[in-house]
């Protein structure tokens, strides 16, 4: 389980954070969530399907990573093999939490960087030399060039969810999201089935109006919804990696 | 005679006029306002500024979801704003022996059903399991008062089928505002003055006391008890049922939850008594909890006494020393017929018997859609419409009857007159005698229905049946299907089993899912 502190130089000044891609870390995802800012780079190497969250139902985009519960078809012995790692994933194991901004006004919060304290990623040494891992504090305290990374992926994703909650609420309103079952037969016979997914209903998004595609391009979710069409293209090369782990 | 029909009235601003002006609405396009009104449809719903609604019904049959969904509601909307809860079924204490005797009538029907009729195969192994149990996997969820699908689900789907507790005056409050603001209907706020006939017998219009003369071509009347235009106007008699139901005096009260995050049950709690029997529902807000009994075999004091231990017991002493009681009397029974020249009655001004299997809003509902279907085109054929509208109700109010008294003659329990009295052959319909003969040798199932739109299906006379111990005898003769059903039903059961663990191990509390509502609302895809 994770157990998330608040990050701070004094307590964590000699953590350092294991990067390596493997099921071991967690890695072994069937699918993350993504956002349209990352959209570009997630739809060169993923699927782009929407899903429900189980506590919420609320939907967002995810990147697909496999076929089945656990099975993360990127991942090889040697790490992740693809050109861009999704945001989600970088994000281990930090996570953006709130608290209370004594400097503004009554209720206001401000974002703080968290670290999950029980993540087996971490490793607390304080011999700086090491070659495990990265460091988060430089000698001097000062935020080291991969925290400095990782708080920007976390600002990203900060802004991400926003932007999904706008980009969801807006495909449901012109109804542009189906639900959507697929059904893939490998080379040996065996099946499996993606259910519980969705995706952009093409026939709703060829009927929209100038007025709503012109909203929808200002907004920049027009070239959100035709990446995530196009990204439906990764699912051969995925098919084929599944098929050649196949015994 | 043969002008349009185009202008509706109803009469009554409670549940049963606005679900009814709801339904309408949905399916008939209102013209706008300033449009020409010769040729247009028109509705408009008159209600009396000064007489509370009565609130009947706070338990829903699984049909309201497709009517809400039909009126174009969104179902987050209506749990935010009625208070609503999930109902997937009743569960009753009490009816067979009076003493902890459970059986439940859920809203899903066996597995499999319209291809094996897993009766005759629960009866081997009737000692192990109770029949709801082995044929579905409902009562066990209601059981664990678990919500029958997960926030996750879209709107008006489900897991397993599913109905709703509501509370009754925010429900009118709600499809009030859906009435008007989205569906066109137009609300006066007056009180009826008198009745106003035209040459041909009919209602020509309505006088009142702030809007003059209303003129229509089709009156509903959904004044209640009061049954302004059916009964003060055009005197249809009553049909009393007493005589076979003897229920007849209700007392209601509203008991708010220990702590705010108590369970909310997911069914309606049915617990018989030695007079009539205990109600309680379960809102988000409160527990409505009710006795309604036969005021010829029980005293008001008797009856609260009744009741104050059941809230005392269930829930705490001190919440039935809070307790206020409302009493409500009512005469079980129905009119002689229903629609009468152009005016139809819907609600308590065309009948209304005790609630034990929530028959009051569903009636509502089938009364409203088939008035909305049939929509005569012209006077001339309304009598037309009329007539068919009356046959189909008698016959539903006829099994509503039968299948309520039912759930009594079942009954092993002979403690007091009132038991004795409802097993007397003199107070059983002919018809159910006849049945209850016939089901000794076979067990009902769903070839033996009458119409393709039966109130009751054969599967809920299956779950009272054989939860109140009924026994059908095996077959006289050697089936030559028998041993491959038999083979089918074991695995119908094993499925069963597998399904209700799985179901169990992934559905949230009902508390839970409300409040997920309440914060997240559902999805509607």
């Amino acid at each position: 389980m994770s157990n998330y502190k608040i990050l701070s130089k004094e307590a964590h000044k000699d953590l350092r954070v294991n990067t390596v891609r493997s099921a071991e870390y967690g890695d072994n995802i069937m699918y993350t969530m993504t956002f349209p800012m990352e959209f570009r780079d997630i739809q060169s190497c993923y699927p782009i399907f929407f899903c429900k969250d189980s506590e919420s139902g609320q939907l967002y985009p995810a990147a697909l990573l496999g076929f089945e519960q656990d099975e993360n078809l990127f991942l090889s012995d040697s790490g992740w093999d693809a050109s861009y790692i999704p945001m989600m994933v970088r994000r281990h194991p930090f996570l953006i939490g709130f608290q209370a901004d004594p400097d503004g006004p009554e209720g206001a919060t401000k974002p703080v960087v968290s670290i999950d304290s029980d993540s087996p990623r971490l490793i607390d040494s304080a011999d700086k030399d090491s070659e495990e891992g990265e460091i988060l504090f430089n000698q001097d305290a000062t935020p080291s060039d991969f925290l400095q990374a990782t708080i920007g992926t976390l600002e990203s994703i900060h802004r991400g969810l926003e932007h999904n909650k706008g980009f969801i609420a807006a495909l449901l309103e012109h109804e542009l999201l189906e639900s959507f079952s697929l059904k893939i037969t490998l080379n040996d016979g065996s099946n499996n089935e993606l259910k519980g997914f969705y995706t952009i209903a093409e026939q709703k998004l060829q009927s929209l109006d100038g007025d709503t595609l012109a909203k929808f391009n200002a907004q920049g979710y027009l070239q959100s919804i035709y990446m995530a069409i196009a990204s439906f293209a990764r699912l051969r090369p995925m098919i084929d990696k599944k098929n050649a782990q196949l015994p | 005679m043969n002008h349009k029909i185009n202008r509706v009235i109803i009469v009554g601003g409670g549940t049963a006029g606005w679900l009814s002006a709801g339904i309408i609405a949905a399916e008939h396009c209102i013209a706008s306002a300033g449009s020409d009104t010769v040729d247009s449809f028109q509705l408009t719903l008159v209600e009396s500024p000064d007489i509370p609604t009565i609130g009947v019904g706070e338990g829903t049959w699984p049909s309201m979801r497709s009517t809400l969904q039909k009126m174009g509601i969104s179902e987050t909307d209506f749990f935010r704003e009625c208070s609503a809860s999930f109902k997937q079924g009743t569960l009753f204490k009490g009816w067979r022996t009076g003493a902890d005797d459970i059986y439940t009538h859920p809203f899903t029907a066996p597995q499999s059903y319209s291809e094996v009729n897993l009766a005759p195969h629960w009866q081997t192994a009737r000692e192990q399991i109770n029949f709801a149990q082995a044929v579905s996997p409902q009562s066990a969820l209601f059981a664990d008062k678990l919500a029958p699908k997960q926030i996750s689900t879209p709107e008006y789907a489900f897991n397993v089928n599913y109905g709703y507790h509501l509370d009754a005056a925010k429900f009118a409050e709600f499809l009030r505002k859906h009435c008007v603001e989205k569906l066109g209907v137009t609300h006066i706020k007056a009180n009826v003055t008198a009745v106003n006939s035209a040459e041909n017998g009919d209602i020509a219009s309505i006088a009142t006391d702030s809007h003059g003369n209303i003129e229509g071509d089709l009156f509903i009347d959904c004044s209640g008890s009061r049954a302004l235009l059916i009964g003060d106007h055009f005197a249809i008699p009553v049909c009393s049922k007493s005589d076979v139901l003897f229920n007849n005096t209700a007392l209601a009260a509203q008991i708010p939850y220990t702590d705010e995050n108590d369970p909310i049950e997911s069914c309606t709690l049915s617990s018989a008594q030695s007079a009539g029997w205990i109600w309680e529902i379960g809102l988000p807000t409160r527990r409505g909890i009710g006795h309604v009994y036969s005021s010829d075999h029980n005293t008001e004091e008797r009856a609260s006494e009744e009741l104050l231990s059941y809230i005392a017991s269930t829930v705490s002493e001190q919440a039935a020393a809070a307790a206020t009681l409302r009493k409500v009397q009512f005469s079980p029974g129905h009119r002689a017929k229903f629609w009468h020249k152009n005016c139809v009655a819907i609600g308590m001004s065309a009948g209304f018997i005790e609630p034990l299997e929530a028959s009051a809003l569903v009636l509502v509902e089938l009364s409203a859609a088939m008035i909305s279907e049939q929509l005569p085109a012209n006077r001339g054929v309304m009598d037309l419409v009329a007539k068919r509208f009356n046959d189909k109700f008698l016959y539903r109010w006829d099994r509503i009857i039968e299948f309520l008294k039912l759930h009594y003659i079942l009954s092993q329990r002979r403690d007091t007159e009132y038991w004795r009295d409802n097993c007397e052959a003199s107070s059983i319909p002919e018809h159910l005698q006849d049945l209850l003969a016939l089901w000794r040798h076979q067990s009902p199932w769903h070839r033996d229905s009458h119409n393709v739109d039966e109130m009751f299906p054969s599967a809920s006379f299956q779950y009272v049946l054989y939860g109140m111990d009924f026994e059908t005898l095996t077959s006289q003769t050697q089936r030559r299907s028998e041993q491959a059903e038999r083979l089918r039903a074991g695995s119908l059961f094993q499925e069963n089993t597998a399904r209700t663990r799985q179901l169990q191990a992934s559905l949230p509390t009902n508390r839970d899912l409300i409040n997920k509502i309440h914060t997240f609302g559902f999805q509607k895809i």
